[in-house]
């Protein structure tokens, strides 16, 4: 060793020193905390990004500005499984936030694990919020086996937005300015080709391509629109209309001739292309709406016309849950009451971002019904379907992946659709059989 | 660089400079390492206890983070656990019979196999090409390293998306540079017979740059004599490729082909992120099966029954490397 290297020991003594110069710094950061450590932190974790996630920050700051007793810190995690395998494993480890977002559609994988607590009604109703708060529909969702589990924000239906210049142009607009209605598969492609005449490329805009999300929403609005069921039970093969949906499955494919609808489009080509008036329709999720706004696009909206005879449309929920503490600490858990109800109260900017708002006083109100197009879509809570119900369904779950797996080559002309679906239900029958773990 | 070299030779050269010498106290021959004997019995004490303690920290970190984790690992795959803590008791190896009677387990690892075949050939090869290229000698060799290396730096999530949008079949860069010169539009990711290629020419581009470095560390070794000799006696470029070069660099090859084989049954994290293991469960690799039967599945157990059938599969393949690489040096 060269004279110039650190020996050991001094090399100890400085890390020591840098020790104590860190610990110095932390007991600093402390202090600063501690000063303004009055309020009780609240953690609140969510999967809302983009506008969506903006909309979130500013009423969690308007709740937080409000109520001086807490501060609702709130964890913003990838939307999809990485989302839900992250809440349910710090909910399993112990570990998990004091609140959550989640899917209504989710609730049954979480719910028999013993993963989220139930609401105190009578607690929530001290605040306010009761379940006539609720339209019919969204307060029979948030129920799992006789208890309140999940306290629902929004409703967020899959609906169609249209250019208005464009279906103008193509002679589509009614009397009122909003799109004709039309009844029946031909019609719908018909109106598609139309509005293709005007656009030169397409009429229609859907991306799906690699999203079993995508594929599975408008598949689940048409088969929901036979009338017909669909259920899932562990342990017994699943119950299903099958001509309903192989119908289904082929009018979607009928759709992507190139004139109706691109080929090959995934959900961003899809918006892109009606952002830039390359369809006059979309078929979208509501929380879509704010980027068109953006976007300056002459855009209206409507419910997934009625193609079958029974008016439905796919949608599922934003609601808030408890994942389960290990020790619930009852101050924590009022002020959590008390900021759902604030952020259920202010929901009308929620609205703002396309969504439907779950609390009934703000859909009744006058500022509501002034927001369009919102307020054209505004039916649909009425006729919304959520997922059939298992531990392995809802938004953002494998069961939707393998819905792609199985059908993205039908809707490519590749499959036939009766093998496709055949195929699905396969796949769906050997998780129906597998142990069940939750 | 010349290091990665040195490594290789090891065995014929143990007395290079910064190779880790012989434990003196098991290769007991006088004057190899003549302090060990002069040492006495209280000092190799010391020492030994010294030894213990500069490796505590490894060892500590080795049984907590992999042996630990192994063996409730190898628990976990006989009991049904779940990842909601519903149902841990001990149920035998009802998970294996399952996962060996499972189509998608075994779709989803002839998939991983499948990747493992049709990367590891062009992994070597361009990496061979590409080292050759740069050994002749072209002029801004830094560059070249510099370019060819460069990918290997990028996390996985940019090359992913960096190549989702280049595939992508209506505005992607290469269906475009397609269609510039009259082919047709081909559905990258979204064909089942197509998108397994993606990935690997997604991986080629993202990761052939460490074997290319290995390769042309080799190259650099090989003594200039043996081509400065071949060519007095006459010998091209070809035929001093093929009968010097390459069997110089058998060696690197051998080990660069069974590293590249167990880094290509690792794939997860580009099939992830750009199809999702479609279409059509097309791409989806074991490590993706095990990913979603345990943490989006729940089912803790029957993912690590999974997973430990993969680890035998693994164990295989580096038994082999192990008997390749003695046989070798035998």
């Amino acid at each position: 060793m060269s004279g110039k290297q650190v020996s050991r020991r001094q090399l100890l003594a400085g890390t020591a020193a840098l020790g104590s110069v860190f610990a110095a710094a932390g007991l600093t950061g402390c202090g600063g905390t501690a000063s303004a450590a009055s309020a009780r932190d609240i953690a609140f974790w969510h999967l809302l990004s983009g506008g969506d996630g903006i909309k979130m920050q500013a009423m969690i700051s308007a709740a937080n500005g409000a109520n001086p007793g807490f501060k609702v810190h709130p964890t913003v995690l990838a939307w999809g499984p990485p989302y839900y395998t992250k809440l349910a494993m710090a909910s399993a480890g112990g570990r998990p936030p004091e609140l959550a977002i989640m899917h209504a559609s989710r609730v049954p994988g979480y719910a028999p694990g013993g993963l989220i607590d139930p609401w105190d009604m009578s607690l929530l109703a001290e605040y306010g919020v009761t379940a006539e708060s609720f339209a019919p529909r969204i307060w029979d969702k948030s129920q799992h086996g006789g208890q309140v589990f999940s306290i629902a924000l929004d409703s967020h239906p899959f609906v169609m937005f249209y250019n208005t210049d464009i279906a103008g142009t193509a002679g589509m607009l009614g009397a009122n300015g909003q799109l004709q209605e039309v009844g029946s598969p031909q019609d719908f492609l018909a109106m598609a080709r139309e509005m293709q005449k005007v656009t030169q490329a397409h009429g229609l805009s859907f991306g799906y391509l690699g999203s079993g999300s995508q594929m599975w929403r408008l598949f689940y609005t048409l088969y929901k629109q036979h009338g017909a069921d669909m259920e899932l039970t562990p342990g017994q093969p699943m119950k299903v209309d099958r001509d309903a949906a192989v119908e289904s499955l082929e009018f979607m494919a009928s759709l992507f001739d190139d004139t109706v609808a691109a080929k090959s489009g995934d959900i961003g080509t899809g918006i892109a292309e009606f952002a830039r008036g390359g369809s006059g329709m979309l078929f979208s999720g509501v929380w879509e709406l704010p980027t068109f706004k953006k976007a300056d696009l002459p855009v209206d909206a409507a419910t997934i016309p009625t193609l079958y005879g029974t008016p439905a449309s796919y949608a599922d929920s934003h609601s808030f849950v408890l994942p389960r503490q290990l020790n619930v600490d009852d101050e924590k858990r009022r002020d959590v009451y008390k900021f759902v109800s604030d952020i259920l109260k202010g929901s009308l900017s929620w609205a703002e971002a396309g969504h439907i708002p779950a609390y009934q006083p703000i859909v009744q109100s006058q500022a509501y019904r002034d927001l369009t197009p919102q307020i054209h879509y505004a039916n649909a809570a009425d006729i919304i379907a959520y997922d059939p119900e298992a531990w392995f369904s809802g938004s953002g779950s494998d069961w939707q992946t393998y819905f792609a797996e199985n059908v993205q080559n039908v809707l490519l002309g590749r499959d036939k659709a009766a093998d496709g679906w055949d195929a699905f239900v396969r796949r769906t029958n050997t998780l129906l059989s597998r142990p069940n773990p939750v | 660089m010349s290091s990665l070299a040195t490594s290789e030779s090891a065995e014929q050269a143990p007395s290079l400079p910064g190779q880790p010498r012989r434990n003196p106290s098991r290769n007991n021959q006088p004057g190899k390492s003549p302090s060990s004997t002069a040492q006495s019995s209280p000092r190799r004490t010391r020492d030994n206890l010294n030894g213990w303690g500069f490796a505590a920290p490894f060892l500590a970190f080795f049984l907590v983070f992999l042996v630990w984790p192994l063996l409730y690992g190898l628990y976990m795959s006989l009991t049904g656990k779940s990842l909601t803590g519903a149902n841990d008791s001990l149920i035998g190896l009802a998970n294996y019979a399952e996962a060996l009677a499972d189509a998608d387990m075994w779709h989803s690892l002839g998939n991983t196999l499948y990747f493992t075949v049709i990367s590891t050939v062009p992994l070597v090869l361009v990496a061979l090409v590409m080292a050759g290229l740069v050994n002749v000698g072209l002029p801004a060799q830094w560059l070249w390293r510099l370019s060819y290396f460069a990918p290997y730096l990028l996390a996985s999530t940019v090359v992913s998306l960096f190549f989702s949008w280049m595939y992508n079949p209506q505005l992607g860069l290469i269906n475009d540079a397609l269609a510039k010169i009259g082919l047709p539009k081909v559905g990258w990711l979204n064909d089942p017979n197509v998108a397994m290629w993606a990935i690997v020419i997604a991986t080629l581009w993202w990761t052939v740059g460490f074997n290319f470095l290995l390769y042309l560390a080799a190259m650099q070794n090989i003594p200039a004599q043996h081509y400065e000799a071949a060519s007095l006696d006459g010998a091209g470029a070809w035929r001093q490729f093929f009968s010097i070069t390459l069997p110089q660099l058998t060696p690197t090859t051998v080990m660069i082909v069974l590293l590249q084989i167990l880094a290509s049954l690792k794939i997860f994290d580009q099939v992830y992120q750009m199809t999702a293991g479609g279409p059509s469960g097309s791409t989806r690799p074991v490590v993706e099966y095990i990913f979603e039967t345990g943490f989006t599945g729940y089912r803790l157990g029957y993912s690590a029954a999974i997973s430990y059938i993969f680890f035998g599969l693994i164990v295989a393949v580096s038994v082999m490397q192990f008997f390749i690489t003695r046989r070798r040096s035998a």
